[in-house]
């Protein structure tokens, strides 16, 4: 199992950079799929299922929809965006800062013996998570209507033709 | 060997982070911002899954993740909304455009 994880945890990170490094918005949103699709299933190798389920479903697939259906409305000639954004020589720095931020970390957590708990053995998963988010969150159940239908609301105030 | 790998786990989601607040920070396209957005709300994502994990309440940790997971999508929609109606205004997705608008 742990061999899984390191391997889609190298996954993940080489798909989050090239999102964010690519020039292409096209092979970004592609590369931003693949790390939500790593994370699934991290997350299904924790022990979260349903988050996984929802994360490659909602994350990988919806949002990957909607950044396409933006890209394809707007048809912003090739040959423009190197020269309107200059992504390329503005993001050359990353994979340094990357590097240099991972060698502080690695060497934080050499020196002072930072490390995480173990995991404690896990409670019985099925009913507790149906329990929890159905019974005891239910708050966050009214939060997340109310957040979509203000998201639903704000597009249609977006995209509302003009008098 | 458990909580090794776990530490592995908080590394790789705090280069995540750096890499999307790089991403915020550097560039001028509305649509890649979004991108370093998401970029980090994963490593965010997945933290909490990694406590639910070392915590064994994988169940509660869940239950925020899909709360997490619906507020994502929103923001991506929304903002997406906004690229567009930018592109419509000015021919492009250039951040700085934001500054001319007015009330």
């Amino acid at each position: 199992m742990e061999a899984v994880i390191y391997i889609c945890l190298g996954l993940m990170l080489i798909f989050g950079i090239l999102a964010v490094m690519l020039r292409s918005l096209l092979k970004s949103a592609i590369a931003l799929a693949g790390a939500s699709a790593m994370l699934a299933i991290i997350m299904y190798l924790l022990g979260s299922v349903w988050a996984g389920i929802f994360e490659l479903s909602v994350c990988a697939g919806l949002i990957t929809v909607v950044f396409i259906s933006a890209i394809s409305l707007s048809n912003t000639d090739k040959e423009d965006l190197p020269r309107l954004y200059e992504d390329a020589k503005r993001m050359a720095a990353l994979p340094a800062v990357l590097i240099i931020c991972g060698v502080i970390l690695i060497l934080i957590v050499a020196k002072t013996s930072f490390m995480l708990p173990a995991a404690v053995p896990a409670v019985e998963m099925a009913d507790t998570f149906r329990e929890i988010f159905w019974n005891q969150r239910q708050v966050d159940i009214w939060g997340q209507v109310i957040v979509v239908l203000t998201g639903a609301l704000t597009v249609v105030a977006l995209f509302k033709e003009r008098e | 060997m458990e909580a090794y790998m776990e530490t592995v786990i908080l590394i790789v989601g705090f280069l995540l982070i750096v890499a999307g607040c790089y991403c915020l920070i550097r560039t001028y396209h509305l649509l890649k911002v979004i991108i370093g957005v998401e970029v980090a709300m994963k490593a965010v994502t997945m933290f909490v899954i990694l406590a639910g994990f070392i915590n064994g309440k994988a169940p509660l940790a869940q239950a925020f993740v899909i709360t997490v997971i619906v507020i994502e999508v929103v923001v991506a929609v929304v903002a997406v909304g906004l690229a567009l109606n930018l592109y419509r205004l000015y021919g492009n997705m250039d951040i700085r455009n934001l500054r001319k608008l007015k009330g």
